[in-house]
């Protein structure tokens, strides 16, 4: 193993400033990602900046008709809290089935986010709810935030510290878990919320993206036989040994119904 | 000989005996290879190479060196010399092995140095700091590759090509003909423990803590590498974590070996799980073709089953998948064939069910076709071109229950009532529900054993045959044939196995062990029994004295007088009266030439299996398989059974879950560990039942004894296959099944 040094900031200020002075330098949240990148030598930072002593960075609240969650709280956090359950209850379900009981553990939703696997699940719902990215210097929206894959619109050495998801009329989640990694094959989170119906998908292509064929569709009737019979291009999707690009296609269209049913 | 033909009706060959290793197993005890410690370890590491052909060009061995704990860095220039070349295949059963013996790049994961260090982190880090560079050549590592030959043979010397009949005539003459291309995929055999070793020189001596499913061939080309004489090499082998076909002498376990000569202490050397994609064996994949004709009643009157396989470039092993369809399905004309082609891999080799494996799933697949197009039931179809004598060679069987295995698992299974037709059935939820059938096959093979089994005057006993457990359940099916040739229970047998210096039991191979080191041990204890008996029937103050003429029974301890057993004698009586401590007895066994050339032995058996898939997914589950098997003589019935399960287990894996997928380009494996390379895990295999049929064998063996080892994994894949099939109405030829090919 090679050397690199650990601080633990206990201030979100200086958090930013050790990014700063270090631009080589790596924030570790939950470290799901990124200490198994360090242990295949895909990432070798100068140092590692442990986010979990920020209060800062914690905490579940309701702020209006939205709720902001703290880029540090992890995925069982989320599964469990009774404001989320109330209020997005799709957004809790979804993730209780995030990784296995060890990953909701330690893995954070600022992590997930931030980090933005294709397989990832919150950016799906952040897509489908409108959700709005809090950094450490400005609030970015969940269409912009999202680029490519891994990839995302904060700058180097910019820190997300929480997000803001609106509070829908009703949501619902369905996913294909890959059976052995659990990944998402391909995930649909449907919203339908005060400005309108969301559709984030997850898993079929190299970033999240929203199915605006499926929004239309559920916005002019709200219901799993809105979806059923709306195909999704092939073009841009992943084709692995998981599953062909066709096959990821067909399943944006049944999870689509699925988590339509999920929302009721 | 007729003494050891006899059976004896022991108390302990049949019983449901437990592992007698189980405790020892579950608490931890049980010392595998890698739990050996010897004072002064150091521990080695491979570099392995990342191209698959072409040379290394450059290694940076001051980086490594200089690393701290670092003792020691084996490349070409200073591994030591050997007394045999490593391409050398005059030991039985062996490759070409990878000895560091030049710059050349035959395959990805091939060892190109070996780092010794204190401890297992800075091996790993100094290999790492090798930072080799290559010069890489163009690769081919697929069944697309261009070209192929005719292999003269496949397997371990079957023919290349079998003709019996005349195939194009009975494919004209049939009234219904398919033709049908299935594939199987490149599989790994991922045993749970690593190869490995701990290897210790003292002077010319070698001690070795290895895994092996052959002691004596291992040591045997030890040897022969090192040159060094057999007697001094003491391997010790007494528990395999698996090993499947891939573990007789490896290539890194010599590296091991050469590591610890060249730094003069004690060095383990164990592969990661990625290191066991490359230089320990595999399947290769194969593109098989059938062609068969029927009649109109169902008849075959044609099998023709052409195979593709690969080998590598530099050494030779051909899956004879095609060997399945000389002896299951009667037609009057069979064919069989084969190309290859070479491919810039690790060569391939041994793993479970080699041949009938990959070769049933086609051919059973196949048939279940044909059932289809003559709108026959597909057990009925089997059982219509049921096969009485062996096809191609006319022999009558040594005994068959196939019968039996069809109509027992059927019943169990509750075949009776499917639906003809594709896609009829649905469970509540919706999803869609089939059955299937498969034929299990695997031939009855022995090898060469010896044994040792002695009586003490304190009355106990002790068997010595340096047998392989794997798992299998060798500790406690051995001991048992061994306490019924000497006529003792079970807790008065002393059973020693698993090491080098006892005498030789072959190998764990082709589901032969039993019936081979079974025999052996056998033979052993009825010549102790034998030489006991001459001793008591001699000697006047023997309650058996003269009973030579009507023969003795060995039971419980005691020699009893056949007539009348109310007049007998315990052994330590005898021994004490004798002033003997111990009587001994040596025994042998191997194929008996004789009854081969009048008989076709192989197992039989019969598997049925309910799969439920997904109309909008393709997620297939396996929820039930039913497998009735006849092998023989059954020495336990609860390790049989397990060894059942796991077979069929493999089965379902097989049709299912393993695939090792080749990047094309680099020649690597992309998914060489046990994340991406899918195995079931509890959850896919819901319901398994092994019916054990009742058969018995008078002709294959003293012990009637077929072996039960390989026969699980055969018949069960392509039970699955035609199970989807009859629950989508879609026909997979390419395995594993990909669920994306369902989900329509």
């Amino acid at each position: 193993m090679y050397d690199f040094a650990y601080h633990k900031p206990s201030s979100l200020a200086d958090a930013v400033k050790l990014l700063a002075e270090d631009p080589d330098a790596k924030p570790i949240s939950g470290g799901m990602t990124l200490l198994p990148a360090l242990k295949h030598r895909l990432n070798m930072p100068t140092a590692l900046i442990d986010l979990s002593g920020i209060a800062e960075l914690r905490g579940i609240k309701r702020e209006g008709d939205a709720i902001v969650i703290g880029a540090m709280v992890k995925h069982f956090e989320v599964a469990t809290d009774p404001q989320i359950m109330a209020a997005i209850p799709a957004l809790a379900r979804m993730a209780a089935t995030i990784g296995d009981t060890q990953v909701r553990n330690r893995g954070t939703i600022g992590g997930s986010l931030a980090n933005n696997d294709p397989a990832a699940d919150y950016p799906a719902a952040a897509l489908a709810l409108g959700a709005t990215l809090i950094t450490d210097r400005r609030q970015i929206p969940a269409d912009d935030f999202f680029v490519g894959m891994f990839t995302t619109a904060m700058e180097p050495g910019e820190l997300l510290i929480g997000v803001s998801f609106p509070i829908p009329e009703k949501a619902g989640y369905a996913k294909l878990r890959n059976p052995a990694s659990r990944y998402s094959m391909t995930g649909v989170f449907v919203a339908k919320g005060p400005k309108g119906v969301g559709v984030g998908v997850n898993g079929a292509a190299s970033c999240a993206f929203r199915q605006k064929e499926m929004e239309a569709a559920l916005a002019a009737n709200w219901s799993p036989e809105a979806v059923a019979n709306i195909r999704q291009p092939a073009n841009d999707l992943n084709s692995d040994i998981h599953g062909s690009a066709e096959y990821r296609a067909n399943l944006v269209t049944v999870m689509a119904k699925r988590a339509v049913a999920d929302a009721g | 000989m007729s003494e050891t033909r006899q059976m004896r009706h022991g108390s302990s060959i049949g019983q449901p005996v437990t592992r007698r290793d189980g405790l020892l197993k579950v608490t931890g005890q049980a010392r595998f290879a890698a739990d050996n410690h010897p004072a002064g370890l150091l521990h080695a590491v491979l570099a392995v190479s990342r191209i698959a052909r072409g040379r290394v060009a450059a290694l940076d061995l001051p980086a490594a060196r200089a690393h701290p704990g670092v003792v020691e860095v084996m490349v070409t220039a200073n591994r030591l010399a050997l007394a045999l070349h490593p391409d050398d295949k005059s030991v039985p059963f062996s490759f070409k092995l990878d000895l560091l013996q030049d710059d050349r790049v035959r395959y990805a994961g091939q060892p190109i140095a070996v780092v010794i260090a204190a401890t297992l982190e800075a091996a790993t880090e100094a290999a790492a700091l090798l930072a080799p560079r290559y010069e890489a050549g163009p690769v081919e590592v697929t069944l697309d590759a261009p070209g192929g030959y005719v292999p003269e043979s496949v397997g371990v010397g079957d023919p290349g090509e079998m003709r019996h009949g005349d195939v194009e005539a009975g494919l004209r003459a049939a009234a219904r003909r398919i033709e049908a291309t299935y594939e199987t995929p490149l599989q790994f055999h991922n045993a749970m423990e690593p190869h490995g070793v701990v290897a210790a020189w003292e002077g010319d001596a070698l001690s070795l803590d290895m895994p092996t499913q052959g002691l004596a061939l291992t040591r045997m080309r030890l040897a022969a590498l090192l040159g060094i004489r057999a007697e001094d090499i003491h391997i010790r082998s007494p528990f395999i974590g698996g090993g499947f076909g891939s573990k007789l002498l490896s290539g890194p376990q010599v590296l091991g070996i050469l590591a610890a000569r060249l730094v003069g202490r004690p060095v383990k050397l164990v592969l990661t799980r990625a290191q066991m994609y490359g230089p320990v064996t595999h399947r290769s994949p194969t593109r098989q073709t059938l062609r068969l004709g029927a009649a109109r009643d169902g008849a075959l009157t044609a099998i023709h089953h052409h195979v593709r396989t690969a080998t590598s470039r530099h050494d030779d092993f051909l899956e004879p998948s095609a060997g399945v369809s000389h002896t299951l399905y009667a037609a009057p004309a069979i064919a069989t064939t084969n190309e290859a082609v070479r491919l810039d891999t690790g060569t391939p080799g041994f793993m479970r069910a080699p041949g009938e494996a990959s070769g049933s799933i086609a051919l059973e697949s196949a048939i279940d076709e044909m059932a289809h197009a003559c709108g026959m039931d597909p057990l009925e179809f089997r059982l219509r071109n049921y096969a009485e004598v062996e096809p191609v060679s006319g022999k009558p069987f040594s005994s068959k229950a196939l019968r039996e295995c069809y109509a027992e698992g059927a019943a169990r299974f509750g075949w009776a009532g499917r639906p003809l037709a594709p896609r009829q059935m649905r469970d509540e939820d919706g999803l869609l529900v089939g059955w299937g059938v498969g034929t299990a096959t695997f031939p009855a093979i022995m090898f060469q054993a010896e044994a040792r089994a002695v009586l003490r005057r304190d009355g106990t006993g002790l068997v010595e045959s340096g047998t392989h457990d794997m798992g299998q359940g060798a500790w406690t099916a051995f001991a048992q044939i061994g306490a019924d040739s000497l006529g003792l229970d079970l807790d008065r047998l002393e059973f020693r196995a698993g090491h080098s210096d006892l005498p030789n039991a072959g190998i764990a191979g082709g589901s032969g062990h039993t019936a081979t080191a079974g025999g052996a041990i056998h033979a052993a204890g009825a010549q102790a029994i034998a030489r006991l008996t001459e001793i008591a029937v001699a000697d006047p103050r023997s309650p058996l004295f003269g009973a030579g003429n009507v023969g003795v029974v060995a039971r419980g301890g005691r020699l009893l007088r056949r007539d009348d057993e109310s007049r007998g004698e315990a052994y330590a009586d005898i021994l004490a009266r004798a002033g003997l401590d111990s009587v001994e007895g040596r025994g042998s066994a191997a194929a008996d030439p004789a009854a081969a050339e009048r008989y076709a032995m192989h197992a039989h058996g019969a598997v049925f299996a309910e799969v439920k898939v997904d109309p909008e997914l393709g997620q297939i589950r396996a929820t039930r398989l039913v497998g009735a098997f006849a092998a023989g003589r059954i020495i336990n019935p609860r390790l049989v059974r397990s060894q059942y399960y796991g077979g069929m287990i493999w089965g379902l894996s097989f049709a299912l879950h393993e695939r090792a997928a080749m990047d094309p380009r680099t020649g690597r494996v992309m998914n060489a560990d046990l994340a991406e390379y899918h195995v079931p895990v509890n959850a896919d295999v819901p319901s398994v039942e092994a019916i054990l049929v009742e058969e018995q064998d008078p002709h294959v063996n003293a012990l009637g004894i077929k072996g039960v080892g390989e026969i699980g994994i055969t018949g069960t894949a392509g039970a699955i296959a035609n199970a989807i099939w009859h629950a989508t109405g879609t026909r997979i030829r390419r395995f594993p099944v990909a669920i994306e090919e369902l989900g329509r």
